[in-house]
């Protein structure tokens, strides 16, 4: 019993000194990861639309081959940077740029290497996870936009990607979660974040156990939060359960409210006015629009 | 020789070795309502997904308004704005209201104002007897719904012809009858339809000319008169007598 109270008397004791680096810490680990899966879901939103550029035999010759060598180096980046330790990459990128470039280039900023690098990282994964997420989509949302005329790109951003996003949303939470721990590594390159205060705060003290405690729960802070709000965003991309009905005067409908746009109706003005009225109020104001009684 | 919208001319796709259609040859003129009846496998369908290109043709070509369609320098997606097409599972975009389902399409293929988009697709969904539904996402309305939906969103492209993949197939009985209503009424307006069905009695009364396919082969073309009065081709009537069970209206 007495342990847990020389635990409780240590930890207050380097919280009081130390307190202020610890919370500095676990900020630059929240901001580097949440910058980074950011970074990283926009690589490998782009990898997604870029692998998934459909080509047949009629696609130009120099097009056709184009798209498989982007296919290639997307494949080649993947497996690179899944397949080795993040740890020795930053290292790699960390010194191998200067190492390359005759010391002419060099990070002169430590936030901009830890964020390339872990968002490099991410990319990779989410690549693949982007991957997943279209195949899972119905190849019939791809055939209802193609049928009405979109481009690859339109029916990557409008139809395929949100669907997609939502489906891999715990894919998402994973990588950030991944992310808030293993930046830890990024002590290698001199980052300071968290866990670079622990190495840093028991160098001078030794008292491991009691730091290695905060820095537990610190982590586990971070993480609970970041679940907790993962699970709020996945509730509100799926949208309301229900919907309302909109209810107007049958009467006043049928006898032909919506005219036309290009074919000229007796409500000319009216039309104009209320497409005017419609840029004013940008909004939920169906049920407004839906009687005739603003006639 | 009246303006033809559509000519397909020696059409044929091989998935692989295995040829699905053969030597297809038709044309659709302006205000055309033309069926395409057939067993299931006659490759119907197939042929339909060739002409709005969701399947590479693998031989002849598809010419729109004399031009053809496949080829290098075509513009696919341009082409594919001026063909609708309804399917068989409706494919609504999932993440999107009734509304914005119709309206997406004008906004980003046709560049349209958004309050522009909103009032065509409006009077589209009226068309179609959706508006209270506007609000609803596709996975909280009936397959019905859904597809009467889906014409509203192909119609608010403007569409010189409309292509429909077996629109009622997937429906339950009761709801087939709204989706056929709003097809007669297009039909009545004019709208040039190319509609591949099982629903004989709509081929028979809607359509100017119905074509009945076997085995990947155009085997019987012409007037519903000729088709479901006099058909010439023994498969022909092999076929429409299995029909002759269930009443034609």
């Amino acid at each position: 019993m007495d342990r847990f109270i020389k635990l409780g008397s240590d930890i207050s004791l380097l919280w009081e000194n130390y307190g202020s680096a610890y919370l500095g810490g676990m900020w630059s680990t929240l901001l580097l990861a949440l910058v980074a899966t950011v970074i990283g879901c926009m690589i490998g939103l782009l990898c997604g639309i870029l692998n998934t550029i459909p080509y047949n035999e009629y696609t130009p010759r120099p097009k056709r081959f184009l798209l498989k060598l982007i296919r290639i180096i997307i494949r080649v980046y993947v497996e690179v940077f899944r397949g080795t330790p993040m740890v020795l990459q930053a290292v790699f990128i960390y010194y191998g740029l200067p190492y390359f470039s005759g010391n002419t280039m060099q990070f002169d900023n430590l936030w901009t290497a830890a964020i390339l690098i872990v968002s490099i990282n991410t990319g990779a994964y989410m690549a693949e996870s982007v991957r997943g997420g279209i195949i899972s989509i119905d190849p019939g949302q791809t055939e209802g936009a193609k049928a009405i005329g979109m481009t690859h790109f339109q029916t990557m951003t409008s139809v395929i990607l949100p669907q997609a996003l939502r489906n891999i949303m715990p894919q998402i939470g994973n990588n950030f979660i991944i992310n808030v721990k293993d930046t830890s590594v990024m002590f290698i390159i001199g980052f300071t974040e968290f866990f670079a205060f622990h190495r840093y705060i028991t160098g001078v003290n030794n008292m491991y156990f009691p730091s290695a405690a905060i820095e537990m729960a610190g982590y586990l802070c971070m993480t609970l939060i970041a679940s907790f709000i993962l699970r709020f965003i996945e509730k509100r991309m799926d949208g309301d359960d229900s919907y309302e009905l909109v209810q107007g005067d049958q009467l006043v409908m049928s006898a032909g409210t919506y005219t036309h746009p290009d074919r000229g109706t007796p409500f000319d003005e009216y039309s104009k006015r209320e497409g005017r009225l419609e840029k004013v109020k940008e909004g939920k104001r169906h049920k407004a629009d839906m009687g005739g009684d603003r006639l | 020789m009246s303006e033809h919208i559509l000519e397909i001319r020696h059409l044929s796709k091989c998935f692989g070795s295995h040829g699905v259609l053969t030597d297809i040859d038709f044309t659709v003129s302006a205000g055309d309502v033309t069926s395409i009846i057939g067993a299931s496998g006659s490759g119907k369908s197939t042929l339909l997904r060739c002409i709005n290109l969701l399947e590479t043709p693998t031989g002849g070509e598809i010419l729109y308004h004399g031009r053809p369609v496949t080829g290098a320098n075509v513009n696919a997606a341009e082409y594919r704005s001026h063909v609708g097409m309804v399917f068989q599972s409706f494919n609504l975009f999932n993440n999107m209201t009734v509304l914005e389902n119709c309206m997406v399409g004008q906004m980003k293929v046709l560049h349209k104002k958004k309050f522009e988009a909103r009032e065509r697709a409006l009077y589209y969904l009226e068309k179609v007897g959706m508006t209270p539904y506007i609000n609803a996402r596709p996975r909280q309305i009936s397959g019905g719904q859904k597809q009467r939906v889906a014409i509203a969103r192909s119609l608010a492209m403007d569409p010189e012809v409309l292509l429909f993949d077996e629109p009622t197939s997937a429906l339950d009985p009761e709801m087939v009858g709204e989706v056929l209503n709003v097809m007669r009424s297009l039909a009545a307006d004019g709208m040039t339809m190319l509609v591949v069905t099982h629903e004989m009695a709509f081929a028979r009364d809607v359509s100017k000319k119905v074509v009945y396919m076997n085995n990947g082969v155009i085997c019987e073309q012409g007037t519903p008169e000729e088709i479901f009065g006099a058909p010439k081709r023994p498969e022909t009537r092999e076929f429409l007598s299995r029909f002759i069970g269930k009443s034609l209206d």
